[in-house]
């Protein structure tokens, strides 16, 4: 008896000893910094999610020089985040990538102006007004789609070459400066708040601009070969944002973000975390990530308009939307 | 001297387009992530006008303050030659002030100045301007002995001649110091425009990255590397017309 409990005991330990399971590595492209519109990403890390999903990820921060896409396709990560844009910019040239998942419900993208200084209540008081874009960029495009859908030619209206550089919106020589809801305007709305001046944000989506924002990518190849990979990536992905967007998670969010990005102060993040929620958190009982078709055929159609994409580009073939969205 | 310049500079771009076709065909990689030739040639086609004219205005702004480089980089090194401890003191501001990231200082000068023209001419100005502000203090700061000596011996020695001398001396590494500053100026230009201007070809490549478009980049490229060539080669060419010149006196 004692005999058999020894060798039990002996096949118990040798089986605990045994080779564990290698979580699988993979890499995964932010499209910015580390900042609050990754907090979901950074925190499905540094609370194990994708460990808990067998997966090693090694989140890398992205910037202006990287593009996720190219990346994809290069091998160099397996997921990445880009806009709506870079991806039909990107499918129209036969990149093989396709949509798993949409972040951003609202795209975060907004005009700050001072509502004493410049009236705004409609679309069609942008007439006569200088607006800031950043010639080539999505702000670009999305304000000409705000022109156009409001037929206000852009002879009606003035765009300003926007840089880095506030000054120009300070000084009142700009009406209408574009930035970021839940990242820059936290920031700008302090220091005009704190010079006693009033602001608010034009929102091209309540103009009826809908431009789909940061999206979770990955190749066809990827999604084809190893399926699998791809829903525990993309479950750990959900579970981090759902959880990182909870108000009760919210110190813990903090910590995580402020880990990563030691320039800004605590309460700036938390300002910002609390506007990433307005921006990102579905309706009750809609899950993390939905994708919204609506909105990405309306992306497509206003490249198309504004000949950046052909109008022919299949808009259903890029969108996963029977990923248990 | 133009021919040879402009085919040597047509071997090096054709090489690199090589290679990345050869990468792109080997690895299977879609026109997003490097363009196939068709789109290069029908990018080419309609940009190379409106490119070549940014390329012009570039070129422009780049000679300016090449120009600028030059003069101020002649008075401060002959400043600089007057005393052991001028000259090193200018050599450490400039050895540190070189220091300084570009892209961190343009904002500011972009604050001050706008994003117009004298931005774009002042950090060209800047990134050619201290290479040369080096290479200058030391022509101007070496005294040729064998020549000056007699001056001294005999009380004629100016300044004036004195600078003369030591320019006509090196004559050869003066232009081969101002030629090579030259990319730089152009270099600079690029980064400025890249950095905040509203015109020139670094605002064409800014916005073309903005749009992922590497055609309208490698065409960027191919009008800069032709501007710079002609740019070289007339510095070049004033270089040994001024030595041939001078030979002759």
């Amino acid at each position: 008896m004692k005999r058999a409990s020894w060798v039990v005991f002996s096949l118990l330990f040798l089986l605990a000893c045994g080779p564990k399971e290698k979580a699988e590595e993979v890499s995964y492209r932010l499209k910015w910094l580390y900042n609050v519109s990754a907090v979901g990403d950074l925190y499905a890390d540094v609370y194990g999610y994708f460990a808990q999903n067998g997966l090693k990820v090694n989140v890398k921060p992205g910037g202006p020089e990287r593009d996720a896409l190219k990346e994809l396709e290069l091998g160099y990560a397996q997921f990445g985040v880009a806009s709506a844009d870079q991806v039909f910019r990107a499918v129209a040239k036969g990149a093989p990538i396709v949509v798993l998942a949409q972040l951003f419900r609202v795209n975060p993208l907004h005009w700050i102006y001072r509502p004493d200084k410049t009236t705004f209540e409609r679309a069609e008081d942008l007439k006569g007004k200088t607006i800031g874009v950043t010639f080539g960029g999505n702000d670009e495009t999305i304000m000409r789609a705000v022109l156009a859908r409001h037929a206000i030619a852009e002879t009606q209206v003035s765009l300003f070459s926007v840089r880095y550089d506030y000054n120009p919106f300070y000084e009142g020589r700009v009406e209408f400066w574009p930035l970021y809801l839940n990242a820059q305007a936290v920031i700008i709305g302090e220091k005009l708040d704190r010079a006693g001046e009033k602001y608010a944000f034009l929102n091209p989506d309540a103009l009826g601009v809908r431009f789909v924002a940061n999206s979770v990518v990955t190749t066809r190849e990827m999604l084809e070969k190893h399926p699998g990979t791809v829903k525990r990536f993309l479950a750990a992905l959900r579970q981090g944002w759902q959880d990182a967007l909870d108000p009760h998670n919210e110190e813990k969010a903090v910590q995580v973000l402020l880990q990563m990005d030691r320039e800004t102060p605590a309460a700036v993040v938390r300002r910002q975390l609390a506007a990433t929620r307005t921006l990102m958190l579905p309706a009750p009982g809609a899950a993390f990530g939905k994708i919204d078709r609506d909105a990405w055929k309306q992306t497509a159609e206003i490249m198309a308009a504004q000949q950046l994409i052909p109008a022919q580009l299949n808009v259903e073939t890029v969108l996963m939307t029977d990923l248990k969205n | 001297m133009l021919l040879r310049r402009i085919y040597q500079f047509f071997i090096i771009y054709l090489l690199g387009i090589a290679l990345l076709f050869a990468l792109k065909y080997t690895l299977r990689l879609s026109d997003y992530v490097i363009p196939s030739p068709d789109e290069i040639w029908r990018t080419g086609r309609d940009y190379a006008g409106p490119y070549l004219l940014a390329v012009l205005n570039t070129l422009a702004v780049a000679i300016l303050g090449h120009l600028l480089s030059i003069c101020l980089a002649t008075a401060v090194a002959v400043l600089g030659r007057l005393t052991a401890w001028v000259g090193s003191f200018i050599r450490t501001a400039a050895y540190n002030i070189q220091a300084y990231p570009i892209v961190a200082v343009a904002p500011i000068i972009f604050i001050l100045l706008g994003d117009g023209l004298a931005s774009r001419l002042l950090i060209a100005a800047m990134i050619c301007y201290f290479p040369l502000l080096l290479s200058f203090i030391g022509i101007f700061s070496e005294p040729v002995s064998d020549i000056e000596h007699f001056y001294e011996s005999t009380r004629r020695m100016t300044w004036r001649l004195q600078v003369k001398i030591r320019a006509f001396e090196n004559i050869h590494k003066l232009t081969t110091v101002i030629v090579g500053s030259a990319t730089m100026a152009m270099v600079g230009t690029i980064v400025a425009e890249f950095i905040a201007a509203t015109a020139g070809i670094g605002y064409s490549i800014r916005i073309a990255l903005y749009q992922s478009d590497l055609a309208k980049i490698l065409v960027a490229l191919f009008l800069i590397g032709i501007g710079t060539s002609l740019y070289l080669v007339g510095l070049e060419r004033a270089g040994n017309a001024l030595q041939k010149r001078l030979k002759s006196i």
